[in-house]
């Protein structure tokens, strides 16, 4: 199906098409590969892989010297504050005739990174992109819009370094399918709705903790020995002189419950609710906060996390009772692997450990302006919302960013990239939580090359979804060899 | 070695209940007098010789009311016995403490309430007061969590089985098969003519992961009462006497109520240990002499530890105990011949002690063949109780 172009009269798809297969002029990078910019996308995606960052180690590694994190092929090229869209660019050229035929939306839906070698610092990337494809107009989730895929190439010198796809939607607004009822998340409840925690002279150092945003363990201050729930007299040693600890707020998932009925005001369903065991050995239940109940896992680590759920004054009245804080627990983000996984030490089916990434708005600020990205609802809340969206959302090379962080943090510092391929879907806004899961699916023992598929979730559903290839060392000495 | 003087001394004489149902159309305290009525009915006793009550601290029925309406003249024992559905066999153990130390001369035992069109359990649990007692206190742990109802306790410990033990949902819904199917051949009880398969129970809701629907027992009105009274006695009655081999109550250490979740391991029932060391030392008897038993199933997954603490198969075993149909006619151990509280109704467990009667009886509508010994205990994961009832 293709829409008639206003001004001239030929289908809008075919005037686009007609750009397919055209290449723009080589366009140099404004600067070289530099560790300055490497350090400041490892702070703000939170990578510490030392090959990135650290000479003396990467110069004992596999790279043997300092390298660019893969995921930032296709940042050096970009033309930071000052984006023009350049007519030579026949993807600008698409793009602008999209635009001007209505669909003046635009999404970045699929990026596929493919890499040749890794960049070292002071290499100067020259790139080149070639439209690939227009598709017909489509009705899709957000809107009716045409699908525009290119390839973008990147060399130093004459050496091909890597290729990446990228496929942008272009739509029009207020043409989005309507969610229905179940996929709409509906308002957040309010928790003041729940339950109020009965309080007396027994429990009262608890919920006083709570309010400090302090998790307290009772403590006999005569002996040490701790309870939960908590007792007026030591068993053990007799002593009615009570207190308490503060925990670190580590802990485990000792067990786990899903209500789904009834359902009772201030609560979302299906509710997780942990038994956690605190590294303090006591446990506490508690709610399970930043992941979805296909993650719960016996065992899974937690942190401590807190929700003001009661506010000291209700209905505009002080309310005597004062007010509530609750415990909650979130995963906890797994320690990097420092050392670097061995292909017959993986098989297919090994789960990566579940990662939450809190998504705070310096992340996706930050994020953007690391990636050089300045388009402005990355960054500027004010006009995102003119644009529509409830806020700044994150850019693709931040969620790029922080896949390949997920992944190697798993895989470990020496793990060599092939390819990275991502599907976007639901934006990450701030205050949300994206969940990154994943899992093999491959191994080749021969030549270690691996697969993984990874997932980021977060409260509106699938932000990304995609996979990573990789090369692990195939044994002990094979890592020697590339020494 | 426990010695429970009343135990083989006293014997039940009398079960009467009301019909159970979802509507009873009555108050809660014409249902525990019309099932007095009928257990004294049964027993042949006119309602003046009565002089001892015993019930639980939940029952909404005071025993000044109940007496009055049956026209009892004076009560010299009445007790209360508190932990919900952990009551029923405690009600009759300090029956027959009341009647073997000659404080008493019969008692009744009862249990009435419209708990599905009154006042429903499984509504939750939600605002305690400020300044709470410490029985009220205890809830600040959970229900701000949104852990409100008896089923959402249960499926806490019901994930800990299935993670340390294997236990599946499958294992879990043998137990509700095994309910219903005997459910099915009883005219009293709910699910009569219902049955159900494995696959209801895999496709019913779920209610609180891991539990499904299936797994929940009912909402039910109605009354069930018990007289108990010496063996001596109870053989002038119309009934053959049913005699209390053992009753004992337990409860054990780092006790919660339903909520026992800060224990070192949360797969056994210690309180129910606590009980089952009792019957077995005071009867002389041990799991396989015991023909059948009433084994307390407000949900499914504790059916499987109390089978492991009285010793009919080892720790973590149960799973692999009830396949095959061994908790069903013919099976190994019938369980819950009358349909359970699952199938038949929840009588916070009293249903189930006149169901170990008419089983010892040689009554009931899924009689078990040679029935000498039957077990039957009181609610999970709260202090308890349990009974071995025999033959004379
Ligand atoms: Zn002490």
């Amino acid at each position: 199906m293709t829409t008639t172009g206003s001004e001239t009269g030929a289908p809008i798809t075919d005037r686009v098409r007609e750009l397919v297969g055209r290449s723009s002029p080589f366009n140099t990078a404004r600067d070289a590969v530099n560790e300055a910019m490497i350090r400041h996308w490892c702070d703000i995606i939170d990578d510490a892989n030392p090959v990135y960052t650290d000479a003396s180690t990467a110069s004992a590694s596999v790279f043997g010297g300092i390298v660019a994190p893969p995921a930032m092929l296709d940042v050096w090229d970009k033309p930071g504050l000052h984006l023009t869209r350049d007519p030579s660019n026949p993807q600008s050229a698409a793009l602008n005739l999209l635009d001007a035929a209505g669909f003046t939306s635009t999404v970045a839906v699929n990026s596929e990174l493919e890499f040749a070698r890794y960049l070292r610092p002071g290499e100067w990337l020259h790139s080149t992109l070639t439209l690939e494809e227009v598709s017909d107009e489509k009705q899709t989730g957000l809107g009716t819009g045409h699908f525009v895929t290119s390839r973008l190439s990147y060399s130093v010198g004459d050496e091909l370094v890597g290729t990446v796809l990228f496929r942008v939607l272009k739509f029009r607004p207020g043409t989005g399918r309507a969610r229905s009822a179940a996929e709409k998340p509906g308002p957040d409840p309010d928790p003041a709705l729940r339950p109020r925690p009965a309080i007396n002279r027994d429990n009262q150092y608890f919920w006083d903790g709570a309010r400090a945003h302090e998790l307290r363990i009772q403590r006999c201050n005569e002996c040490g020995e701790q309870y939960f729930p908590p007792m007026p007299r030591c068993r053990r040693c007799g002593s009615l002189s009570m207190g308490y600890r503060v925990a670190s707020g580590r802990g485990s998932l000792y067990s786990f419950a899903v209500p789904h009925y009834p359902q009772v005001n201030g609560f979302r369903y299906p509710v997780l609710v942990g038994l956690v065991e605190l590294e303090e050995g006591t446990r506490l239940v508690s709610n399970v906060v930043g992941c979805r109940r296909e993650h719960l896992r016996v065992g899974m680590p937690l942190e401590l996390c807190w929700l003001d759920s009661h506010p000291a004054s209700a209905d505009g009245a002080v309310d005597s009772r004062g007010a509530i804080s609750l415990p909650q627990f979130r995963p906890a983000r797994a320690a990097r692997h420092t050392e670097t996984r061995r292909a017959d030490a993986v098989a297919p089916g090994d789960e990566l450990p579940l990662c939450p990434i809190p998504l705070t708005t310096t992340l996706i600020a930050g994020g953007a302006l690391a990636t050089l990205d300045y388009f402005d609802a990355h960054h500027d809340r004010d006009m995102a919302q003119q644009r529509g969206s409830k806020d700044v959302f994150m850019n693709i090379h931040t969620t790029l960013g922080l896949c390949e962080r997920y992944v190697s943090d798993w895989a470990g510092p020496e793990a060599w990239w092939r390819a990275l391929r991502v599907r976007l879907g639901a934006p990450n806004y701030p205050g949300d939580t994206m969940t990154m899961t994943g899992s093999v699916t491959a191994v080749d023992q021969g030549s270690g090359e691996a697969t993984i598929v990874f997932r980021g979730t977060n409260g509106l559903g699938d932000h990304v979804s995609g996979t990573a290839e990789l090369t692990l060392p195939a044994s002990e000495r094979s890592i020697g060899a590339a020494r | 070695m426990t010695a429970h003087r009343y135990a083989g001394a006293t014997a039940i004489a009398g079960i009467g209940a009301t019909e159970f149902s979802k509507r009873s159309g009555r108050s809660e305290l014409q249902l525990a007098v019309e099932a007095c009525t009928a257990a004294l009915d049964d027993a042949g006793l006119e309602p003046h010789r009565v002089n001892g009550l015993s019930t639980f601290t939940m029952e909404t029925n005071p025993e000044n009311e109940v007496m009055r309406s049956l026209g009892i003249p004076e009560l010299t024992h009445f007790s209360r016995i508190h932990f919900g559905g952990g009551a029923p066999c405690g009600t009759v153990q300090f029956a027959a403490m009341a009647v073997n130390e000659g404080v008493a001369d019969y008692v009744l035992c009862y249990r009435a309430f419209n708990e599905r069109s009154g006042r429903r359990f499984g509504a939750g649990v939600q605002e305690r007061p400020a300044g709470a007692t410490a029985e009220e206190a205890q809830f600040a742990w959970t229900s701000p969590y949104g852990l409100l109802t008896p089923a959402s306790w249960v499926a806490m410990f019901a994930t800990r089985l299935m993670h340390e033990y294997g236990v599946t949902s499958e294992d879990f819904g043998r137990v509700a098969v095994a309910d219903r199917r005997h459910a099915a051949t009883n005219p009293a009880a709910h699910f009569y003519g219902a049955p159900i398969t494995l696959e209801d129970h895999q496709e019913s809701r779920f209610i609180v992961e891991p539990l499904h629907l299936l797994d929940c027992c009912q909402e039910t009105d109605g009354g069930q009462a018990l007289l108990v009274t010496t063996l001596e006695r109870a053989r002038d009655l119309r009934q053959a006497p049913v005699v209390v081999e053992a009753a004992a109550q337990g409860m054990a250490d780092d006790q919660q109520m339903m909520r026992s979740f800060f224990r070192d391991s949360l797969v056994g029932l210690p309180e129910m240990g606590v009980c089952a060391r009792q019957m077995w030392e005071t009867s002389g008897l041990g799991p396989d002499d015991i023909q059948t038993a009433v084994i307390y199933d407000h949900f499914t997954p504790f059916v499987l530890p109390q089978l492991e603490e009285f010793g009919f198969c080892g720790r973590g075993e149960a799973k692999d105990f009830i396949t095959g149909g061994a908790i069903e006619i013919g099976g190994r151990l019938p369980l819950n011949t009358h349909g359970g509280q699952l199938g038949e109704a929840y009588l916070h467990g009293m249903n189930g002690i006149a169901e170990g009667v008419r089983q010892v009886r040689g009554t009931s509508v899924n009689q078990v063949g040679g029935v000498d010994h039957v077990l039957v205990t009181a609610g999970t994961g709260v202090p308890t109780s349990a009974l071995v009832l025999g033959r004379e």
